[in-house]
Order: C-alpha cells, then sequence, then structure tokens
C-alpha cells in the first residue's frame, strides 16, 4: 500500500467521510477515550511541560545531528554482526528486502505494525516475489483480511471499523463463528496467527525508536505479536525512517515514556522490547541474522527546510485524537496513510504536494494539535507555512483567490481606502438583507451563507459613533 | 563475531550533511545538557517498602495478580498461584539464579502432577514447543520499575526470550531489592554498561502485565498474543 | 490609564455595539480611551491563507496606527494573537520587528486587559441570564488568555454561568476555512450548538467576534432560541437585559 490511499479528488473523499455515519461514531468514541487517557496521564505526572520540553530538546539535538547518530548506529550494528542498508528511495528499500527474502528462499513473513513499511508498499514488493505476507497487529490484520482496507491512524489503524463489521469480515473470510465481542474476536486472532508466528521464515518489523550507542532498537506494543516476530523467526529485518532515532538509553527513556503517555495514556506499553544485534551464538529463541533498513524516502530534503521540525514527530497521533477535522471526516478523507494535522504537515512533504495540496488547508488552525503535541512541533504553525509556501512561492492559488488578496493587502494597508470601502459596506450588503442578517449572499460569500446566516453590515460603523461622540463631549 | 556489512552509507549521510549544512563529518558530538529532568524527580526518596506499595497499585492498573512472601514461603504462593490459573504445565527460565529461587518447586509439580520444564539454550525447538504449550511461564525480574509496574528481563543463556512469552499465563517473580522508582533507573544502568564497553543483552524486554490490545472499538481487551494473565510475586530479600 | 481601542474590522462593521459598551466600561473604570483611526484590519485573513506579503502590508498599517498608544485593547483574542505573530512576519527587516515587538509588548485582549493590568476582577456588572461562555481557541491556546474571561463573568450579579461541555473544541471558524472548507466548518459548528443547546442555556457569551459570527450565524439559520452577546457588552450592562 503507497502513502497515497483512496481516491484522488479531496472533496469526494470528504464528502465520503462525511457521510459514513459508522465510522464518525467511532471515531468520535475513541478520539474521547484517548483525548482522556492522554489528559489523565499528562495531570498524574504533575510537571508534564517539563516534559514536554526534555523531549523537544532531546529529538532537536538528535535531528541536528542526524549524520552523526546515524552513522554510531549503523557501526554499532554491523558490530553486532548486523547488516544495515542505507536506502534513499522506497524501491532501493524493496529491493534490498527483496534480496533478503529470496536469499532466504522465504515463503512466509510475519509483520508486526510498522508505518513506514506502508509507506514504501513494502508488502506488494515482498508479493511480487512470492512470499506472503502476514500483518500480526491485531488491527492491522483485521485491515489485510478485509481486502487490504488502509489504515486511518497511525495508532489504532482500524479505528474506523465497529466491532460488527470486524465480526462479519471474520465469519465472511474466516470462518469466524462467534459474536461480535471483542474479547472472542480477540482470542480468534491469537489462535490463527500463533501458527503463523511458528512456521514464519522472517520476522519484519518497524521501529519507534533506534538507540545510537549501542546500536539497539526500542518496539513498543502491547499485544506481544512484535515481541513473536522478533523472537521466533530465523532472520529478522527491521524498517525505520531515518528519523526515528535517539543517541542513547537515557533519551530513550524519555521519548518512551511521552509516547506511551500521549498515544494511550499508558505509564509503560505491556511489552517494550529493546533488541540488541541478532541474538548470541549460544542462546536458543532470537533471530540468527539481522538486518537494519535505514529509509530517506523524501525525509532529507525536508532537514534544513522550516519544516525540520515535522522530523520531530514520535508517532503517538495525540494531535490526530484532539483534531476536530479528523473528528468528522476521518483518516481516509486525507488520501494519506499519515492523517491528521502531522499527516497534513507531513504527506505533501514526502508525496507530491500538488496531490495533498488541500491537507494544509483542512484545518480551522485551533492549535489543539500544537497543544498535546508531546515534543513541541508547532504543528498549526507549519500548516500556515505550508500555506505560504503553496500561495507565494509555488504560487499554487487560484487567480480570484490571488486578486482578492492583493485587494485586501490594499485596503488593509491603507487607512483612506480600507475606511472608503467599510463605509460602503452596508450599501452594497442591502440588496441581500432580509430581517437584518444575510442569509444568501453572492460570490465568495456563498461559501458562508450555504450553512450560516451572516449578520448585516451596521449601519453606523464603529468609528462613525466613536466620532461623533467625542465631537458631542 | 563476524561483522555485518553497511551498504551506501557514505552517500546517503553526505546528502543527509548536505541538507542539514553540516560541512564536515563529526568526530564526536557532545550531548547537551538537557534544560530539565524530571524523569529523576518521579518517586524520588522513596523507600524500597514505599516503591512495593506503588507497584501493588499499579498492578491494579494492569491487570495483574500482586503477591508479596518472604523467600521462604514462595513455594506456597506458587502453588496456590498454580491451582488459581489451574494449571497443568509450567516452564522457566533455568539459570543459577533461577534455579535457586524454585529450589522447591519438584514438590509442588509432584503434588499437582505438573508437566515442568526449564529453558534450554542448546534444544531451542523443543523449548519452544514447550513454552508454546505451556500454562505457566516463570521468570524473575533483573530490575523492577514501580511506577508503571515493569519487569525489566535482561536476556542472556538460560534466560530465553519465549518464556515470558508464549504461555497463556505469565509469572514474574521480583526480588524486593530489585524495584526501582522508574525506567529512568533501568536505562540509567544499560547506559553505564555501555560506557564501560560491556556487550548489552541482545533482548531487553520491558514488561507490563499481560499482553493487551484496543485495536477493536478501543475497547481493551486484556491478553491478546502474549500472556493472557500475569501474576507478580514480590519477595522479601531484604 | 490611556488606552487605545482596537476595534477589529469585524467590530467596526459587524459588531458595533461590543465597541460601544468596551468603550463605556473602560471609562467606568478609569480608563481614557483613544481610537486611532487608521486603524484597518490585522491581517489575519491574508495570514491565514498564505499571503504574508499582503498581511505585512496591514501590519504596517497596524503597527503605525498604535505607535503612540500606551496599551492596545483588542475585541477578539484571535486578533490580538494576531498582532503578537507580528515579529515574526517581519524576520528580515529589522527595524519593523523591532516595531512589532513593541506593539506586542503592549497589546491584550479586552478581559486580558482588565483582569491583568488594570487588576480589576469585578466589574460590577448586572446581567440576569442563564449563559454559557466559548472559549476561543486562539484566545486561550495562543495568546494564553484562559481565565480572564471567567474571572469577570463570575462577578456578575444576575448572570448564572453554565460549564460548556467540550469547550475546547473549536467551534469551525477559522477565518477562511468556514468558507474554503465549509462542509467539514459546518459539522463543527453543529456539534458546538448542539453542545451549547446542551447546557439549557439561553444566552452564549464570546470574546471572540470571528467564532460569534460563526456560532451566532448557524443558531440564527436554524432559528434556535439563543441570543449571543460579546463579552463587553455583558460586563457593560447594569440590569437591563
Amino acid at each position: 500500500m503507497p502513502m497515497q490511499i483512496g481516491e484522488k479528488n479531496f472533496k469526494n473523499r470528504v464528502e465520503k467521510g462525511l457521510g459514513d455515519d459508522f465510522m464518525r461514531g467511532a471515531v468520535k468514541s475513541a478520539q474521547s477515550r484517548l483525548q482522556n487517557n492522554r489528559k489523565l496521564a499528562a495531570e498524574d505526572l504533575g510537571d508534564w511541560e517539563d516534559w514536554r520540553t526534555l523531549g523537544q530538546e532531546i529529538r532537536q539535538h538528535t535531528i541536528e545531528n542526524l549524520d552523526y547518530y546515524l552513522n554510531e548506529l549503523s557501526e554499532n550494528v554491523a558490530e553486532l554482526g548486523g547488516h544495515v542498508y542505507f536506502a534513499e528511495t522506497a524501491e532501493e528499500a524493496n529491493k534490498y528486502i527483496q534480496d533478503v527474502a529470496k536469499k532466504k528462499d522465504a515463503k512466509k513473513i510475519a509483520k508486526s505494525k510498522s508505518m513506514v513499511t506502508e509507506e514504501i508498499s513494502m508488502n506488494d514488493a515482498l508479493e511480487d516475489i512470492g512470499c506472503e505476507v502476514i500483518e500480526t497487529d491485531l488491527g492491522e490484520y483485521i485491515l489485510q483480511i478485509d481486502d487490504h482496507d488502509p489504515p486511518s491512524h497511525i495508532v489504532a489503524p482500524a479505528l474506523h471499523k465497529n466491532k460488527e463489521q470486524i465480526r462479519d469480515v471474520f465469519k465472511e473470510r474466516l470462518g469466524y463463528q462467534n459474536s461480535e465481542l471483542p474479547e472472542e474476536l480477540a482470542l480468534f486472532a491469537r489462535e490463527k496467527l500463533r501458527e503463523e508466528f511458528l512456521q514464519a521464515d522472517i520476522g519484519i518489523t518497524g521501529c519507534n525508536f533506534a538507540v545510537a550507542n549501542s546500536g539497539s532498537f526500542a518496539l513498543v506494543t502491547n499485544e506481544g505479536n512484535a515481541r513473536m516476530v522478533t523472537s521466533l523467526p530465523k532472520t529478522q529485518i527491521t524498517v525505520m525512517g531515518m528519523e526515528r532515532i535517539v543517541p542513547g538509553w537515557e533519551e530513550l527513556d524519555i521519548v518512551v515514556s511521552l509516547l506511551t503517555r500521549a498515544a494511550v495514556g499508558q505509564k509503560l506499553t505491556s511489552y517494550i522490547t529493546a533488541l540488541t544485534g541478532p541474538k548470541k551464538e549460544e542462546e536458543g529463541d532470537g533471530p540468527e541474522e539481522f538486518h537494519l533498513v535505514i529509509v530517506d524516502n523524501g525525509r532529507s530534503k525536508i532537514l534544513g527546510t522550516e519544516f525540520q521540525e515535522a522530523l520531530h514527530c514520535i508517532r503517538c497521533a495525540a494531535c490526530i485524537n484532539v483534531c476536530p477535522v479528523y473528528r468528522h471526516v476521518g483518516g481516509h478523507a486525507y488520501g494519506s496513510i499519515y492523517p491528521g494535522p502531522i499527516g497534513a504537515v507531513l504527506s505533501p512533504l514526502l508525496g507530491d504536494d500538488e496531490e495533498y495540496k488541500e491537507l494544509p488547508y483542512a484545518s480551522s488552525l485551533c492549535g489543539a494539535c500544537t497543544e498535546v503535541c508531546p515534543v513541541k512541533i508547532p504543528l498549526h504553525e507549519q500548516l500556515i507555512m505550508h500555506r505560504r509556501n503553496m500561495m507565494e512561492e509555488r504560487e499554487m492559488g487560484n487567480l480570484a483567490e490571488k486578486i482578492t488578496m492583493q485587494g485586501f493587502g490594499v485596503l488593509t494597508g491603507s487607512s483612506s481606502l480600507y475606511k472608503i470601502a467599510t463605509k460602503m459596506a452596508p450599501f452594497v450588503a442591502t440588496p441581500f438583507i432580509h430581517d437584518g442578517s444575510i442569509s444568501k449572499g453572492p460570490g465568495p460569500m456563498k461559501g458562508w451563507t450555504g450553512i450560516r446566516d451572516m449578520p448585516a453590515p451596521s449601519k453606523e460603523r464603529f468609528r462613525d459613533w466613536y466620532k461623533k461622540r467625542k465631537a458631542g463631549k | 563475531m563476524e561483522a555485518g556489512q553497511i551498504h551506501n552509507k557514505d552517500a546517503f549521510l553526505s546528502k543527509v550533511r548536505n541538507h542539514l549544512g553540516v560541512i564536515e563529518v563529526k568526530d564526536h558530538v557532545e550531548k547537551p545538557e538537557w534544560s530539565v529532568s524530571p524523569q529523576k524527580n518521579v518517586l524520588k526518596g522513596k523507600s524500597k517498602d514505599e516503591l512495593v506499595e506503588v507497584l501493588k497499585e499499579q498492578c491494579k492498573v494492569i491487570h495483574t495478580d500482586f503477591y508479596q512472601t518472604k523467600k521462604n514461603e514462595l513455594n506456597g504462593v506458587l502453588e496456590s498461584i498454580i491451582k488459581k490459573f489451574q494449571a497443568t504445565s509450567v516452564v522457566s527460565w533455568s539459570d543459577e539464579e533461577m534455579k535457586k529461587y524454585l529450589n522447591g518447586i519438584d514438590a509442588i509439580i509432584k503434588n499437582n502432577n505438573i508437566d515442568f520444564s526449564e529453558w534450554d539454550d542448546s534444544n531451542p525447538e523443543e523449548s519452544i514447543k514447550n513454552a508454546e504449550k505451556a500454562d505457566i511461564g516463570i521468570t524473575y525480574s533483573d530490575i523492577t520499575l514501580a511506577e508503571s509496574g515493569t519487569v525489566v528481563l535482561f536476556n542472556s543463556l538460560g534466560k530465553g526470550r519465549s518464556i515470558s512469552l508464549l504461555p497463556k499465563f505469565y509469572v514474574a517473580l521480583i526480588p524486593k531489592s530489585s524495584i526501582v522508582p522508574r525506567m529512568t533507573q533501568a536505562t540509567t544502568k544499560i547506559d553505564q554498561e555501555i560506557e564501560a564497553g560491556n556487550l548489552i543483552p541482545s533482548c531487553v524486554n520491558f514488561i507490563t502485565g499481560p499482553s493487551n490490545s484496543a485495536d477493536i472499538e478501543m475497547n481493551l481487551v486484556v491478553g491478546v498474543h502474549g500472556p493472557i494473565k500475569a501474576a507478580y510475586i514480590v519477595l522479601d530479600d531484604i | 490609564m490611556k488606552v487605545s481601542l482596537f476595534i477589529t474590522c469585524l467590530g467596526d462593521i459587524f459588531y458595533v455595539n461590543a465597541g460601544k459598551a468596551a468603550v463605556e466600561l473602560l471609562e467606568r473604570l478609569g480608563c481614557e480611551v483613544d481610537f486611532p483611526a487608521s486603524q484597518t484590519c490585522c491581517g489575519q485573513p491574508a495570514y491565514n491563507s498564505g499571503y504574508h506579503t499582503q498581511t505585512k502590508r496591514s501590519a504596517k498599517n497596524m503597527i503605525e496606527a498604535f505607535e503612540n498608544a500606551d496599551y492596545v485593547v483588542g475585541l477578539s483574542g484571535s486578533c490580538a494573537y494576531m498582532v503578537h505573530e507580528y515579529p515574526h512576519l517581519f524576520e528580515n527587516e529589522p527595524e519593523w520587528k523591532q516595531k512589532a515587538e513593541i506593539l506586542k509588548k503592549k497589546t491584550f485582549e479586552f478581559t486580558q486587559f482588565i483582569t491583568d493590568v488594570l487588576k480589576i476582577s469585578d466589574v460590577e456588572a448586572t446581567f440576569k441570564a442563564k449563559a454559557t461562555y466559548h472559549t476561543s481557541c486562539h484566545m486561550t491556546r495562543l495568546l494564553g488568555v484562559k481565565d480572564s474571561p471567567y474571572t469577570l463573568l463570575k462577578n456578575v450579579k444576575g448572570l448564572e454561568l453554565f460549564d460548556l461541555p467540550h469547550k475546547e473544541d473549536c467551534c469551525g471558524f477559522g477565518g477562511t476555512f468556514s468558507v474554503k472548507m465549509n462542509r467539514i466548518s459546518e459539522q463543527m459548528v453543529d456539534e458546538k450548538v448542539m453542545h451549547i443547546e446542551s447546557t439549557d442555556a439561553d444566552v452564549l457569551i464570546g470574546a471572540d467576534a470571528g467564532c460569534l459570527m460563526n456560532i451566532g450565524g448557524r443558531i440564527e439559520r436554524q432559528d434556535k432560541p439563543i441570543q449571543v452577546f460579546h463579552i463587553a457588552e455583558i460586563l457593560n450592562s447594569r440590569g437591563e437585559v
């Protein structure tokens, strides 16, 4: 599955989202639970703002010295006997992973949840060479069974589905016969996937955080599938976006603590699994062979720009969980595997910005995202920067808007012109006023009056009243 | 151990440097002094007994049964857990420390007709099979984090990853001396090992209760791929 | 104390009563109120749409308009915040950046000015109504003014103030967002109206003209029996409703 998902037209995707009552109900209740959990976890610490400051400092330092830490990481991994492949593009990454699979004559590959492998369409590449790839995260498994339905959330990929829909998919595809109780559905998946873990030739994981000073990888999970994937198959491949790294374990502590709280409100998830190299020779379980694939795929060109902070993201989805736009349109409307505010910032950077040109505008700039971000990425400001780049540097705006905005600049930049224009407003508006307000406006006002009334401009502006009052004193 | 191969590094990193505006390859980067360190204040100055209380409370949050016992009464507690879980098979780690804790297990096995086996690194297939079939897996905790209710397992010879993962139920023996406030103390220790040039374990597991998932309508389901129930036994060793 | 009123464009054209109330109240609280007539719009519509060159024209005009002011008191949290953003706009024009910093330091939102500068928490107003207050996003999150409106409203005699559920949620205004993405904006404002209705309040109070225009416009379209007031009108009220 590539980064781009669903149909091309943004408006159609939005309408589809708005019309999907099942999805909207599921998203709304999930958001309220996740928001609440995050809030309680943050309050429980008592000094959340200090934690955020520390998180920001760590991410900033690491990204500013990314070349150094990636080098340290790769040297440490190689010293432990692991192989490292630096992939500039998705194609390069997939080619390397295919080659490993071919060399191992792999039939079955068990995979734990990873956004970067979605981004580079790794599953398709492996299926092309005849491998069977099994998603083992419960949410991802559900989506895979349901004809590869795309994820709609970066932490809870099947958030848009309710339990009845999941029951039906299991019934139809896997012969499931029990009820829609989540416990029964999960137990069924446990039994189905146990066999797969034991038979898999290769285990593939993403990477929450790599640790440079020891060449380690931390996987943050609750289900235990990532542990299975890294304990049972003989070969392990870990794929990481190049920015997912911290200098040492001291910093790992902080980003993990922020991630689990911001994502789901847990102090720690059930499993934080930190892997360092392949298993040691005399050890019984764990992979004999380890490959690390470090993916650029458009990230390096974000470095050194005003968007560099977007690479500080630790993929907790807190911004998605508070976003009112996401709540109403759902993840698929963003047309990208990265939805919500961080998706609206990242997708135009990592993907084709013409394709994602509406996303920076799909925000009321309410700043809820910025407020909750555990590493203080100024998300709403980044959206404004996108808008500025698109309008002023790339001139992607339409002509009418450009002219309107130029007019705005002229008017508001000159008090005399502004005064004339505002004085005229009530007269221009007169034909549209009924009972003191405007319910059907012309031209660009239609967007407003299509759904709400507009107050009629006051016949006497404030400035007229003030002038008269002052004269009368 | 033979070193692994690194591909494409120079071109990749030089592109990164170009975009960052870095001209020279850095030999060393000094980490800055972070302006705040809130992690060091969590449960600061608490005694071991106070930390045990925090752990006990946290066990309620993470759906984990909590027991506390003297060393010489461990067998009784283990037996009651085995009965509670209605277990007929048990697997455990097999290093020296584990053997010390489980020195009375023979009687329990006999009395309850338990199928018991220890992790054997020289026979991983059999060991994994046993763990996969087992009702209970027992390990001890190398470091225990009070704040989150987490046992930290350093895997090494005799301490297989599968024991805490494949069985239906998981039991962790927690020496009271292993309890620290939070993750910070564990990661500090690991950083110190790295600093001293020591190899760290190939797998460090921070385990917090049984496995779970909220992927279906954000409803918490306890017990997914890993163990479906967990019990912690704090041993008064100090 | 000399105060220069920053009426905002919406205040000048649509919410004239709020402006009148603000002048009267500030005078009653002992301020001398001035209205620099060359002020226009803060530039936020262009800024948020990505037209920063145009925004600078508005900003420069505003900086000059308030050059001689001691305190600038804005009638919308969002517009006051926009003024606080001006220094960012002029990263490459040090002279203007410096002037922008000066304006930023002396610019306050209306309720913030009363509680933080005048140090008054009771303006001795009376307003008999069941009401709820809409916290606007820019004012609370970005300008950081959270408590001032509540502090003042709590002391209004006769005012029964209901807590608004999900008060931190955006109303869906977002400037041009409300027009460009009006289908999404509609869902957001409907949710907001639903939350307001759930409180049994007859009156909605706000401190941001944009939000009030959005929520008020939707309420009017749906013929809901809820009256909408700017907070200045409530605080200036001496009993007549």
